[in-house]
């Protein structure tokens, strides 16, 4: 068949692929102009982006997870804060007694301070709170460990709230710092838990005016606002009147949302992007490392072949971790030697532990009889494959994480291990530690000073909890370690608490049970014109009350 | 055709629709029984919790977890057949308030994209219409590059060109109409390349068709002969593939949704099933089977429209040659 025009498929073409662009063009020019900032004067409206999920409930008293520990920052406040150097500082009680057996402690509450309800932050407050984070219906799972020995909490004046213990409890004043134990008013949790999960309601810097399920939370300034925690000021005149808070999951989207100024601040960044903000003028980055643990491969010691010290040990030698940290993390993760996150003021560091030495490895793992190889080069022992399974979940661990360990996965298989990696999703990942299908695993935890030490490795921590969770995930039993934890956390006498959580850490080191990477890693990335922006320094959330935008 | 036959072909259809309902949600049902991980947890802050024993008993109490399996199914088929989904676990809310919330951007951003998909195969189909060697050799090159490109990818492509290298488009959902235009192309992208090259198909067959050259000899124009002969003919298969492409493109919908961060049924399913809110997933899951079982229905009375042959074929039923 013979072409009649050799010109009108090429003209129909040309036209039917305008045609295609034209429907696209248009759109372009709707798209928003809430982009660059024009004008001089502070912007009023603030916008932040969060990777983490979005919470269920707003109310961090139910279950009590990070991301509703992000939310509550801006809207709640806790009994008692952190500064910038660990120390406990008051926020919402303005003062605390204990007494000599540390049984009885005596909270003085702020004078003048009232939710953004108008009901008084009192003494019956308090009492209501822990109540709520007690009672069962209220499903904490989080909040209530901090306030777990308290047996009552009594109002002995209008401003002052008596706490009775159970058991001595150093780790007190830190447990009720965390967010997950912050006050609410008590006619908020009254109006019940469907309503309050909505909006729960503080003394903080925000209150929550509308949550859009799947899309953002709108939040109003508290006109009212006058309890910004010791260390950080009142908010200025011209700090942010209103602010959204989005749910943009994946990080790619997350920072070009960022660099387009549809948004002022984010959080979880990828290195790379951190590299491309800090290069950047129109960017800034503010790196705030967890409190509580490091971030750690733990190593199953209650089983082979991790039960033996000298296979722990050639597992840790085959690791070269700063490497991979250099390469993958672009040098925004620093090195950890210990169990507990930089943040600690008692964290310390033991470099000498955790040395890579392949050779050391390989005569370690002689030593310890598994000699044989089979035709895979892995090692093997009676028959035995020198095997680790490794469950990893991309709930907690990110994808630079994630090559961390194949990298680590890679020395340890030069020197004969055959570590297993599985991806799986978190309530899988749960489901294989509960089911002890594990020799090796990193899970991180957020707590509060060293006490997060007798969470993770007590031999309280092996047994499960009735969902089957266990924080111990080493496995160790160990009755000089116990008194150390112990000690930790019951001790009122300082110098002998401090000595106890060194000691602890010494402990850890010297047993090879774990092998630390890094602190818990918490980077933030914000719009360059942004001014007061920072991390409460208690679990590092971002305090927003004071930024000025512009 | 008497009306008795088209009642009991209706009743028939009908039948065949709730069966296959009532499949997926046994289906459903059992395979969430079997993925670990405690629902009750959903309540309790998400996997992991270290929730007392007190507070794992009074959630499962209030969802009806502690009771026996099979009691559990039973009540949630009987809840179904009164139309009520039940209680999401972690947002304590009807299954319906959070699907109704969710179903209209999804449908606007599906529909959005099967627009853009149909626009864009068009195009491909009506250059391969045409004579032009060169002409069908690109398109058809296009096509199979489009339909091979996983939609998460070609969505951060699209990001980088268009939000942050052009700046044309925001990169997320802004609610408003600009905020569609990413997702929408990165979900009709793939959906158009299949589309077109299983038209091209029909398209090639027609062009040599005896039929054409008799529509050129009654005198109709290239353009004419196109349109209502080699295009018509062409887009049959097209056509028969778009309920594949709607459930192709609400399964998308779930990882575009959440690149860019907006409402909607997959984001709901994504945040349902990592976190076991079993009423959640089964009400995703039927309503997207419905949406199938709809759209299949639709479709093939849009194609007895099309080629009168499938008319005939139906009224006489004539089983296909």
């Amino acid at each position: 068949m013979k072409p009649t025009s050799a010109r009108t498929p090429r003209k129909t073409a040309w036209a039917t692929g305008l045609t295609a662009v034209a429907l696209v063009l248009p759109l372009a020019a709707c798209s928003t102009g809430d982009g660059t900032p024009t004008s001089d004067e502070p912007r009023t409206h603030l916008v932040y982006a969060t990777g983490d999920g979005e919470p269920s409930c707003l109310d961090p008293h139910v279950g009590g997870n990070f991301p509703q520990a992000l939310l509550a920052t801006q809207v709640l406040e806790s009994l008692v804060a952190l500064d910038t150097e660990g120390t406990i500082v008051p926020w919402l009680a303005s003062s605390w007694t204990v007494s000599d057996d540390g049984l009885t402690w005596e909270f003085t509450l702020r004078d003048g301070a009232t939710f953004s309800d108008g009901t008084p932050v009192d003494a019956e407050a308090v009492k209501v709170n822990i109540e709520h984070l007690q009672d069962p219906d209220t499903g904490s799972s989080t909040g209530y460990l901090a306030v777990r020995q308290v047996a009552a909490a009594e109002v002995v004046a209008a401003d002052v709230v008596r706490f009775t213990l159970t058991r001595p409890d150093a780790a007190l004043l830190e447990s009720l710092a965390q967010p997950w134990v912050a006050m609410q008013s008590p006619a908020g949790i009254a109006r019940g838990m469907d309503e309050n999960c909505l909006a729960p309601i503080g003394s903080g810097p925000f209150i929550i005016d509308e949550w859009v399920k799947q899309d953002r939370i709108e939040l109003v300034r508290n006109a009212e606002y006058t309890t910004s925690p010791d260390g950080i000021g009142a908010p200025d005149a011209a700090a942010a009147e209103t602010l959204t808070w989005r749910f943009i999951p994946d990080a790619t989207a997350r920072f070009a949302a960022l660099e387009a100024g549809q948004v002022d601040i984010i959080d979880n960044p990828l290195p790379e992007q951190i590299t491309v903000a800090e290069n950047s003028e129109d960017l800034a980055h503010l790196d705030a490392p967890r409190p509580g643990a490091s971030n750690r491969i733990e190593l199953n010691t209650s089983t082979v072949p991790f039960d033996d010290q000298r296979v722990r040990e050639a597992f840790i030698a085959s690791a070269n971790v700063d490497a991979g940290l250099e390469t993958l993390f672009e040098g925004w993760a620093p090195r950890s030697t210990s169990a507990l996150s930089s943040r600690e003021p008692l964290a310390v560091q033991s470099p000498e532990a955790y040395v890579t030495d392949p050779e050391l490895a390989n005569a370690l793992l002689d030593e310890a009889g598994w000699t044989e190889r089979d035709d895979d080069g892995i090692r093997t022992k009676d028959g035995q494959r020198l095997t680790a399974r490794f469950p990893v979940t991309g709930a907690q661990s990110t994808q630079a994480e994630q090559a961390l360990f194949e990298q680590i996965q890679a020395g340890a298989r030069e020197v004969g291990f055959d570590v297993q990696i599985t991806l799986l999703d978190l309530s899988s990942w749960y489901g294989a530690l509960g089911a002890y299908e594990y020799e090796m695993v990193s899970a991180p935890y957020t707590k509060i000073g060293p006490d997060v030490l007798r969470f993770l490795y007590h031999s309280d921590a092996t047994v499960p909890a009735p969902s089957g969770y266990f924080a111990n995930n080493a496995q160790v039993k160990d009755p000089e370690l116990d008194a150390l934890l112990d000690t930790i956390g019951t001790s009122m006498d300082v110098e002998e608490r401090d000595a106890a959580a060194r000691a602890a850490q010494e402990w850890i080191a010297n047993a090879s049970i774990i092998l630390p990477i890094y602190d818990q890693q918490n980077h933030f990335l914000y719009r360059g014109d942004l001014s007061e922006f920072r991390a409460l320094p208690t679990v590092n959330t971002p305090w927003l009350g004071t930024v000025i935008a512009g | 055709m008497t009306g008795e036959g088209w009642w009991w072909r209706a009743a028939a259809r009908v039948g065949g629709a709730v069966a296959v309902l009532v499949t997926v949600a046994t289906l459903a049902f059992v395979a969430l029984q079997f993925i670990p991980g405690d629902p009750a947890e959903a309540a309790l802050g998400g996997p992991g919790s270290q929730a007392s024993a007190a507070a794992l008993e009074a959630a499962r109490a209030e969802f009806g977890l502690d009771r026996p399996i099979l009691t559990q199914y039973f009540d949630f088929m009987w809840r179904l057949l009164r139309g009520d989904l039940g209680v999401s676990y972690a947002q304590r809310i009807p299954v319906s308030e959070v699907l109704g919330n969710a179903i209209g951007p999804t449908l606007l951003l599906t529909f959005t994209a099967l627009l853009l998909a149909w626009a864009l195969a068009l195009v491909s189909v009506v250059i391969a219409s045409g004579h032009s060697r060169r002409a069908r050799s690109v398109a058809s090159a296009l096509d199979l590059t489009a339909a091979a490109m996983p939609n998460f990818w070609l969505a951060s492509l699209l990001v980088l060109l268009f939000a942050s290298v052009l700046g044309w488009f925001p990169p997320v959902s802004t609610g408003g109409f600009s905020g569609i235009v990413l997702p929408a192309l990165a979900l009709a992208i793939p959906t158009a390349g299949f589309l077109a090259q299983v038209c091209r198909a029909g398209v090639d067959a027609a062009r040599t068709a005896p039929f054409i050259e008799s529509a050129r000899a009654r005198g109709e124009t290239e353009l004419g002969i196109r349109v209502r002969h080699v295009m018509r003919h062409g887009l049959v298969p097209g056509l028969n593939l778009t309920a594949w492409a709607l459930g192709s493109l609400l399964g998308g919908a779930a990882v575009i949704e959440v690149i860019f961060a907006r409402p909607g049924l997959g984001r709901t399913l994504v945040t349902g099933v990592l976190g076991r809110d079993v009423p959640v997933v089964l009400g995703v899951v039927l309503f997207s089977a419905c949406a199938y079982v709809v759209v299949a229905l639709v479709t093939d009375l849009v194609i007895s429209r099309v080629d009168p042959r499938t008319e005939s074929r139906l009224a006489q039923a004539v089983p296909r040659a």
